[in-house]
């Protein structure tokens, strides 16, 4: 379910998530970081999206009179994971093999790729992950623009 | 963060190292363990009987055998063959869109993004380690299950080879990073010089000369394969001495 990706490159559709989960009040009113929820943006592979469990951290005391954690709540009384929908990541055809961790240690801001998600309610693509963008910025960087790079 | 680590990240070390492979024919028993290993390891699929039966097989590496004698006074040697990453690749030129090029520490690359599957590079190769993906690659359950997902899956149409593991040369390369050191001797193993029971291969940076390769690929025994079509393979074969 994870997996499921967006599919028209470009195309500004915010997903359609299971629970109206907004980015904007847990950056910008709560003062957290990607990494909080995010936990391997900088040391993994994947960045990873967060487990209920992580979730009810929180939430088994904060906000709990508010419907949608309510429906969060839920889940979790029936052990079950939010089927959240993946907005980012590389279709199969692509070849594409992406690491988080080297960038970070880069010092890519998550924004550079996500865009200004703390002023987003809902996720949504909002910079286009094309061959062009990822080498024009590996140049910039003087990373490397081997094609093996990314494509093995 | 020191400057090292980001260059040793995007592929460009300090010393950009020169991967090549020695292999003892000494030691290799033909046991296939290598085959294994690598098709499972790089997700090479598996062609089915009436496809193999026309050639159309897939193995990154085989065991090339060889008789001599006659029954029953018989002699079987074993030579591992994978692509030999040539520095003077006949690969290479052939291909009219740029899909396979040498890169800067010595692997022959396959863009599969790039192939457009004209064979031209599987046909020019003399040791045969190219192959075209006829169909959609397959595998009978549950193989299937067990992909590995540092590795693309190569679509109908596209070439592939063995790679090195470049994967694992990557892995190896922001393990290092990561830690602030460069990549050890030893420390990058392809699937198949993980999985050698007689450990009759070694992998390793060529271009220093302290590492266990470049002792063996200076050996007297060391011989590489065909090499007399000038194709300079990075494969060193250590001759049985007998």
């Amino acid at each position: 379910m994870l997996l499921l990706l967006l599919a028209a490159a470009g195309a500004l559709m915010a997903a359609d998530q299971p629970l109206s989960f907004s980015h904007a009040a847990h950056i910008e009113k709560a003062r957290m970081q990607c990494t909080d929820c995010h936990s391997g943006a900088k040391t993994r592979d994947n960045a990873g999206i967060p487990s209920i469990r992580r979730c009810m951290a929180c939430h088994q005391f904060i906000a709990t009179d508010r419907p949608e954690i309510g429906r969060l709540a839920a889940y979790w009384e029936k052990q079950r994971e939010v089927p959240w929908l993946r907005v980012y990541g590389f279709s199969k055809d692509a070849a594409v093999q992406f690491r988080h961790a080297p960038h970070a240690r880069a010092e890519i801001e998550c924004a550079r790729c996500h865009g200004d998600v703390a002023s987003m309610t809902v996720a949504v693509p909002a910079v286009v992950h094309t061959m062009g963008t990822c080498v024009q910025c590996h140049r910039d960087n003087s990373a490397s623009d081997d094609c093996v790079a990314c494509h093995f | 963060m020191p400057e090292g680590s980001t260059e040793a990240e995007s592929g460009t070390q300090r010393r950009t190292p020169q991967w090549g492979m020695a292999i003892d024919l000494d030691r290799c028993t033909g046991c296939e363990a290598c085959v294994v290993a690598c098709s499972s390891e790089n997700n090479v699929p598996t062609a089915g009987e009436d496809q193999s039966a026309k050639g159309r097989a897939m193995h990154w590496i085989r065991i090339d055998r060889y008789y001599e004698g006659d029954f029953p006074n018989i002699r079987v040697r074993h030579r591992p063959v994978l692509c030999q990453q040539c520095d003077e690749a006949p690969c290479e030129p052939v291909c009219p869109v740029n899909a396979t090029y040498q890169n800067a520490e010595g692997l022959n690359v396959q863009v599969y993004n790039r192939c457009i599957g004209t064979r031209y590079c599987a046909i020019n190769c003399p040791y045969t380690v190219r192959f075209l993906n006829w169909y959609p690659p397959e595998w009978a359950e549950p193989l299937g299950l067990q992909l590995n997902p540092d590795v693309s899956v190569r679509p109908a149409g596209v070439v592939e080879k063995c790679t090195f593991c470049v994967q694992r040369i990557k892995r190896a390369k922001l393990n290092a990073a990561a830690e602030g050191r460069e990549v050890g001797d030893g420390e990058v193993q392809p699937a198949c010089v993980q999985s050698c029971p007689a450990e009759a291969m070694v992998f390793g940076d060529l271009s220093d000369p302290t590492s266990r390769v470049a002792h063996l690929a200076n050996s007297r025994r060391a011989q590489r394969l065909l090499e007399e079509l000038g194709t300079k393979p990075r494969v060193f074969y250590l001759e049985r001495a007998d």
